[in-house]
């Protein structure tokens, strides 16, 4: 098969799958909601500070528990069909455009709950969507290529926590840098330069990840 | 084990020499702020010396282990 | 092997040469810290490694600085003792600036000493909101004696401890070497298939986490000293903290494989995802924050005033010998792992 027939075919498995194991994504939905009542009887007043770091701590576990399924959900059996029929950077990345989107519906979604039960202090929405939007591509990519590594061992819950999260602290920072700036909590005009090294950061895993996706593979 | 012992008994008589003239300066200063700060780069040296030592410990016992390893697999192949 | 004797080598180097090389004089501080506008007074100048009986007390010249071009003299300079010297200052009645006060330097030149300077040292309060030029002028600081010798710069508040320089910063320099031939190894693994590069790595690995920390402790015991607390969120001690956890993660993960050779794929792979994921966090992260360490703008590199060529000439072969001996250690780490194998294949 053609490479972009084969990825838009990857990707609509991803999503057939997905809409058939209704259970696994409604139960990340239910944890979202489940999170942001919690922010919400622990704390009735929040402020715009705590809103910030709570709003990516909610869309940072979220993310995770999203992502770690995505390859252990995957039978032994039907790795190895797939490793026999498709090219492994092509795999990778219709997962890691489904994960994106995932993630992106998923944290939309976080934010409309939260600021529907925590107020919406955001000031600068333009800029806000733009975080969300880099944000949920790196932790897409970020996420996608740990959760590959962890689907190998034994435990692998746990060990996409311990691996992703120092993997994941610089694009977190800018993150929460970047939306403190669309909060007004910080006064920076040269956030360009940071919406940069976000991108950066992006390249640096993606490519990576195109590199060293087939060694993971390979079994 | 003599060894670890004799390492013991280094490690502690470091500390001692570090400790005493700390106990006797707290009479009046600071000790470590005391000459411009210059034991604080000792302190340093001290610090990479020891962090140095224990890695060698712990290799030592690591190779300790598989002395002992190999000893019981001369004994056995006679029989 | 040669190098590792070159290694003890330029570790016993960095430590003689670190430890015994005196620094510049400086001026701990100055009392009174405060002068009024229009005062007559006497300053009391305190100086750390000078020797102001060297020199005659009309040859110690001493000056309040304002700026580049407004300064006032000290007058009948007495000298107390090799570490204390006097002068009087008539202190004009108005300011350069606009202004009700201002933070003066104050400046001494001894002809054997040379020249030392304490910034921001006295605070200089007016009466009045008077702007004049009068009594600030016609006080050029030239004629300085500037004197080359063999000694470190004198710093305020670090003092002493500016010799960590060879002993704390190489520990950094040290873990990136370490970790550079790690992913090397983790590289060669990937194409060769060879476990022999896979134990090189781990011994790599080992190797630059003593060092990452050593140099974490070590920074925090000079931060307890320099800064007034061992762990003050900086944002360098916080990025080589997730540097440690990245690689204590490479060792968690290794060990949850049952087949050495998977795990050792697998982990390579990591250790390289995590080398790249290091860049952003020691390069680029740095710089959207503030930071107490040295360099511009939270930049890894230090920039010119941290490190004069008399510190050069320790700093770089201390990095050299401590990035050798951490190869020395490694080397170890992998004989070790290599004798394991060829025991364990006996059975």
């Amino acid at each position: 098969m053609q490479a972009l027939p084969l990825f838009f075919t990857l990707l609509r498995k991803e999503f057939v799958i997905e809409f058939r194991q209704r259970y696994a994504i409604s139960g990340i939905f239910l944890y979202v909601f489940s999170m942001v009542f919690v922010v919400y009887t622990a704390s009735i007043k929040v402020q715009p500070q705590v809103w910030n770091i709570l709003f990516w701590l909610i869309v940072l576990f979220a993310s995770i528990n999203a992502v770690v399924k995505s390859f252990v959900q995957e039978s032994g059996a039907r790795q190895l069909y797939y490793y026999q029929l498709v090219d492994p950077v092509i795999l990778v990345l219709a997962k890691i455009v489904y994960n994106t989107i995932l993630l992106l519906v998923l944290s939309l979604l976080a934010f409309g709950a939260y600021s529907v039960v925590a107020g919406n202090p955001v000031k600068d929405m333009k800029l806000f969507a733009i975080v969300v939007l880099l944000g949920s591509l790196g932790f897409g990519i970020a996420f996608t290529f740990i959760a590959s590594i962890a689907a190998k061992a034994n435990n692998s819950a746990t060990l996409m926590a311990i691996l992703s999260f120092p993997v994941i602290i610089p694009i977190i920072l800018t993150l929460l840098r970047l939306s403190a700036i669309s909060l007004r909590l910080i006064q920076d005009t040269s956030y360009k330069r940071d919406i940069i090294n976000l991108l950066a950061i992006d390249t640096i895993l993606i490519a990576l990840t195109f590199i060293l996706f087939p060694f993971i593979w390979r079994d | 084990m003599k060894f670890f012992q004799s390492i013991r008994f280094i490690i502690l008589v470091l500390f001692l020499s570090i400790h005493l003239p700390i106990v006797q300066a707290q009479g009046n200063r600071d000790f470590m702020r005391e000459t411009g700060k210059i034991y604080v780069v000792v302190g340093v040296i001290l610090l990479i010396f020891l962090g140095i030592v224990l890695y060698l410990v712990r290799l030592d016992r690591k190779l300790t282990k598989l002395e002992s390893q190999l000893n019981e697999e001369k004994n056995e192949q006679p029989h | 092997m040669w190098w590792k004797t070159l290694s003890v080598a330029l570790i016993i180097y960095a430590i003689t040469a670190g430890m015994l090389v005196p620094l510049k004089p400086g001026i701990t501080y100055v009392s009174p810290g405060v002068v009024k506008s229009g005062q007559d007074i006497t300053l009391r100048v305190f100086g750390y490694n000078s020797f102001y009986t060297k020199a005659r007390a009309d040859e110690i010249r001493i000056w309040l600085q304002f700026d580049e071009s407004n300064a006032v003299l000290g007058q009948k300079t007495a000298i107390l003792n090799d570490t204390t010297v006097e002068a009087s200052f008539q202190m004009p009645s108005g300011m350069p600036e606009k202004g009700t006060f201002a933070m003066l330097n104050v400046i001494v030149d001894h002809p054997v000493d040379g020249v030392s300077l304490l910034p921001s040292a006295v605070e200089f309060r007016l009466d009045t909101t008077a702007t004049s030029k009068a009594g600030w002028q016609d006080n050029p600081i030239e004629q300085l004696h500037i004197v080359k010798d063999l000694s470190y710069p004198y710093r305020n508040v670090i003092y002493e401890s500016i010799r960590n320089t060879y002993y704390h910063v190489p520990m950094w320099f040290a873990l990136m070497f370490m970790f550079l031939g790690s992913v090397i190894y983790s590289i060669r693994y990937l194409k060769s298939q060879h476990l022999d590069d896979d134990k090189k790595a781990v011994a790599f690995t080992e190797a630059g986490l003593l060092f990452g920390l050593l140099g974490l402790v070590t920074g925090m015991l000079w931060a307890h000293y320099a800064w007034g607390s061992a762990w003050s969120n900086d944002i360098k001690q916080l990025m080589t903290a997730v540097a440690l956890l990245v690689y204590l993660a490479y060792f968690i993960l290794r060990s949850s494989f049952d087949e050495p050779e998977k795990g050792a794929r697998l982990s390579a792979v990591y250790n390289i995802f995590a080398f790249a994921s290091l860049v952003p966090l020691l390069y680029i992260v740095p710089r959207m924050f503030a930071s107490l360490h040295p360099g511009a703008e939270g930049s890894p590199a230090f920039g010119s005033q941290d490190l004069d060529n008399t510190m050069r000439m320790v700093f770089y072969p201390s990095i050299i010998g401590f990035s050798l001996l951490g190869l020395w250690l490694a080397q170890l780490r992998y004989r070790y792992a290599k004798i394991q194998d060829v025991l364990y294949d006996i059975d």
